[in-house]
Parts: C-alpha cells; structure tokens; sequence
C-alpha cells in the first residue's frame, strides 16, 4: 500500500512552520500544520500521523504537555515526537507518560540536514510499522481463508463419502442377487466377471471408509497430555498381534521417552506404523521389526525400522500421500491411507515424520514430537 | 384393501428394491407400502393430500424411514410423527448410510425407536434388515 506519511508540526508562530515547511519539502511526506496544543490535537482526529515535530514554547499548553496529552490517547499513544527547542534538555523524562514511544530533541537554530535526517529516521521505522501490519493483515486474511477452504474440503469429502455409497450398495447388492438367483444359468467366465465386480466394489467401499476416517480425522480436536509411548506399544502390538498370520521378531527400546500429544490419535499413529513394517516385512524368512526413541532437545524422535522391502528414497515424497502407494495391490494389500492419517496426526501435534530407506534394504520412519517435561 | 403393516419411505428406486427383497426374505413384508418420499408418507399417516380420506387412525405397525430423501425429508417426517399424538406411538426406524452421522443425534432427540444402517456390502445389508425381525417380533408382543 502506498501511503504518504503524514507529520503533524505544531508551532505557535507561523515563520517558524514555514521553515520546518522548507526544510522538510523534499522528503515524500504529508505536512499538517497546527499553531496551538488544541489544534494539534484536533487534527489527530482526523489525520494518523507516523511523527510529529512539537515546538516546546507555546502559550497556554506547551510542547511537553501536549506530548502528555497525546500519549495518553489510544490513537496516539505511541506517536514519535521530535521536540524543538530553545534550550537544549538532557531530562528525557519531561513529560507524562515520555516511556510509551520513541522521541527526539533538536535545538534551535537547527542545521537542516540533522532535522531531517530524524524525521527520515523515524518516517523509515513508520513506513516498516505499516509494511509489517499489512503483512500481518494479508496473512490473517490468508489464513481466514485458508481456514475456510479446509472447512469446505472436509464437509466435500463427507458428503461424497456418504453420496457414493448408495450406487456402491446397489451396484455391489445387485451383482449379488444376480449370483444368488441365477448362480445354475450362468457359466464359469460370467461367475468370474461377477466376482471381480463385487470384489472391485467392495475395494471402493474400504476406499470411501478410509476417506471418511481421514476427513473425521481433521474436525477430531486433539486432547493433549503426557503419552507414555511405552504403554502405547505394548497396546498396539496386542492388535497386531491377534490379526497377522506371520508375527515378526519385535526388539522394543525399554523406557523410551515420553511424548506429549493425543492419546488415542498417537496409538493410532504407531498401530499404522507398526502393521506396516508387519506387513513390508512378512515376506522375509526372519523378518524383525525394531522400535526405539530418543531425546532431541525439546523434542523426542521415535523410529520404526523394519527389514521389509524397503523403498527407493526417490519417492519418499509419495510415501505420505492419501491413496498413493508405492506397491501394486498384488504385492501388498492396501490402498495408501495409513502413513496419511500418520502425518496429518502427527502434524497436527506439533511433529514432524519423515522416512529412510533402500529397496530391498528395510524401512525406517521417524516421528518426532514435543518431548514430555522438558 | 389389506392393512398396512410396514411403511417403507425410501426415495432411491434401488435401496427400495434391496430394503423390499430383504424385507421378503425375512417375512416382513406382509402388507407392505413402499412411498418414495416425505411428503408423500405425511399424506398417508395424515390422511391429506393424494391419501385424502384415509384415516388416520388407521395406523402402520411400522415405519421404515430413510433419513436423506429430497423436499421432506426423514428428519422432518420423524418430527411430524412424534409431535402428534395421535401418530407418536408408531414405531419408527431410520435408515442410514453410517451409525455415527450427525443426524442420528437428532433422530435419538426425536425419539427414534430404532436404525438400520446400510452398508455397502450385500450380505450385511440384510443381516442388519433381519434385525429388524427381532424388533418387529418385539412390536408385535407389545400390540
């Protein structure tokens, strides 16, 4: 925004204004001219000044009153004053309320070039002040904005999830029905089309319910407090535990740090990356999935490695991506939303996660998390 | 004309079809009605409108209710019914996509007597309608 500065210059006697008028042409500003305390404050109501220049002597309210009284207005309390005097005065605290802004002193005779180069000074730190304040204001609106959209978003993704389920419902019911009234009529080819209709409806249907689970995810508030990370663990491998066939060998850091964070939304976080490095690994003859954690300034980094099929670096960034994946269906079963609800959890905590690994080589994920008690 | 035991409200054709089939399967669809929106089950509890001269005392065992249905919708439908004497005691059940969608808070508000969700799966769809048989049993000893 280009605005002119505006300087309030207030002076009793006129000769004296056309001076500072002249010495000050040059400079990019807007010059309000008061000759009285009274008129000065007058046009503070209707003008907002970045400096004003204040003669000491005046009759009935004199500069250091007026600077008084100024200060103790909302819309100027933080006014720069520039006092010109007679005399010169090394008692800074003159006037009432003198600690809330920034002022200067120049004595008369003044050399012009000292005048000005304080009114630059103080008309540069006003001209910063109103950068940073419409920054400040864009980026409010940015984020109001922002706000909104995520709203949208989520209330999109919710009635879709729910939209898309009813032809779901007819087209996986029907084909169905179709098996159970006309099973004898049809031959092997048909039954296995059908087949792979109801299986293919029945992958939307888990593909609509992760959606939703990840859109709930985000008007879920966080509950935070002290996580014992340990505890955690033990819980999500008890899950694990009783839905996999091959269970890997476990080796668990002991009294790993806690975290603070969610409860409930963090042993999610770990039950997905737990059953991934279950499921990446379970192809190994002695697969072994490692969990440990350790302190990093205010933060506490836990890792799970595993010595699965790994992943090419090269891809890292897609690692977290909502339905993206980095296997075909045939290799590993899935359909990409548990290293997603991962990072939005996690990054809703306040953490970070982030992945190395080879193919062939293993995998390890990290997350790091505000550190209990530090 | 025969009494009507079950009044299905279901505006999508197929839900309808699937909801009936289940509904035959478990022998609940003995005297069934099946009207395709809000405004049309109002005018058949009400006796108004395209049923004008029905009575009202005249009352279904049961109301299978889906709740997302265009212009009147379940909600509405559930609200007429439990703000009037003369129908706030007809069992109703609501149909719903998922058991935690906000609006079943306010079916419970309403006094909603029981739910059905529909899955997207075939096979548990009727598991859930055939829960309705218990219900129904239930209904039925009350009467």
């Amino acid at each position: 925004m280009n605005r002119r500065p505006k300087i309030l210059i207030v002076d009793d006697r006129p000769e004296n204004l056309v001076a500072l008028e002249t010495v000050l042409r040059d400079l990019d500003v807007e010059l309000v001219k008061a000759y009285s305390g009274n008129e000065a404050l007058r046009a503070t109501l209707h003008h907002d000044f970045a400096l004003a220049l204040l003669d000491i002597q005046m009759p009935e309210m004199d500069g250091y009153e007026l600077a008084g009284i100024l200060r103790e207005e909302e819309k100027t309390a933080k006014l720069p004053f520039i006092f010109i005097s007679a005399v010169y005065t090394d008692n800074l605290n003159i006037f009432k309320g003198y600690e809330r802004g920034a002022f200067s002193f120049i004595t008369k005779p003044f050399q012009p070039e000292i005048l000005i180069n304080k009114v630059k000074f103080f008309i540069n730190i006003h001209k910063q002040e109103a950068a940073l304040s419409d920054l400040n204001e864009e980026l409010k609106q940015k984020n109001e904005d922002l706000e909104q959209s995520n709203n949208d978003l989520e209330a999109f993704t919710y009635s879709v999830s729910h939209d898309l389920r009813a032809p779901l419902r007819a087209v996986h019911s029907y084909a169905m029905i179709m098996r159970e009234d006309h099973e004898k009529e049809l031959n092997a080819e048909c039954l296995r089309l059908l087949g792979n209709i109801t299986r293919n409806a029945e992958r939307m249907a888990r593909l609509i319910e992760s959606l939703l689970e990840f859109s709930r995810l985000g008007k879920l508030g966080i509950t935070a407090g002290i996580v014992d990370v340990n505890i955690l663990i033990q819980e999500a491998l008890e899950d694990i535990n009783a839905t996999v066939q091959k269970v890997p060998e476990f080796r668990i850091q002991k009294d790993m740090p806690r975290a603070v964070g969610d409860r409930d939304l963090l042993k999610q976080v770990f039950v997905n990356l737990l059953s991934n490095a279950v499921k990446y690994s379970g192809k190994k003859e002695a697969p072994v999935v490692e969990v440990g954690a350790r302190l990093d300034g205010s933060e506490v980094i836990y890792h799970v490695r595993d010595n699965g099929s790994g992943f090419d670096m090269q891809y890292m960034n897609k690692l977290f991506g909502v339905f993206s994946r980095l296997h075909r269906d045939t290799e590993y079963e899935g359909i990409g939303i548990g290293l997603a609800i991962v990072q939005r959890i996690v990054t809703r905590s306040g953490g970070r996660v982030w992945a190395e690994g080879a193919l062939d080589q293993g995998a390890t994920f990290y997350i790091a998390l505000p550190a209990a008690g530090v | 004309m025969q009494r009507v035991e079950v009044l299905l409200v279901e505006d999508n054709e197929h839900d309808a079809e699937l909801t009936i089939r289940a509904l035959k399967k478990n022998n609940l669809a003995n005297g069934l009605m099946h009207l395709k929106d809000g405004g049309e089950a109002l005018d058949f509890i009400f006796g108004q409108g395209m049923f004008e001269g029905r009575s009202v005392e005249s009352k279904p065992r049961v109301i299978v209710l889906d709740i997302n249905m265009p212009r009147v919708s379940g909600l509405e439908v559930l609200q007429r019914l439990k703000a009037d004497e003369r129908t706030c005691n007809i069992p109703v059940v609501v149909l719903t996509s998922t058991k935690d969608d906000p609006i079943m808070k306010h079916c419970y508000e309403l006094g909603v007597n029981s739910y059905v969700v529909k899955p997207v799966a075939f096979d548990a769809f009727f598991k859930e309608i055939s829960a309705l048989g218990f219900f129904w049993m239930i209904v039925n000893q009350v009467e």
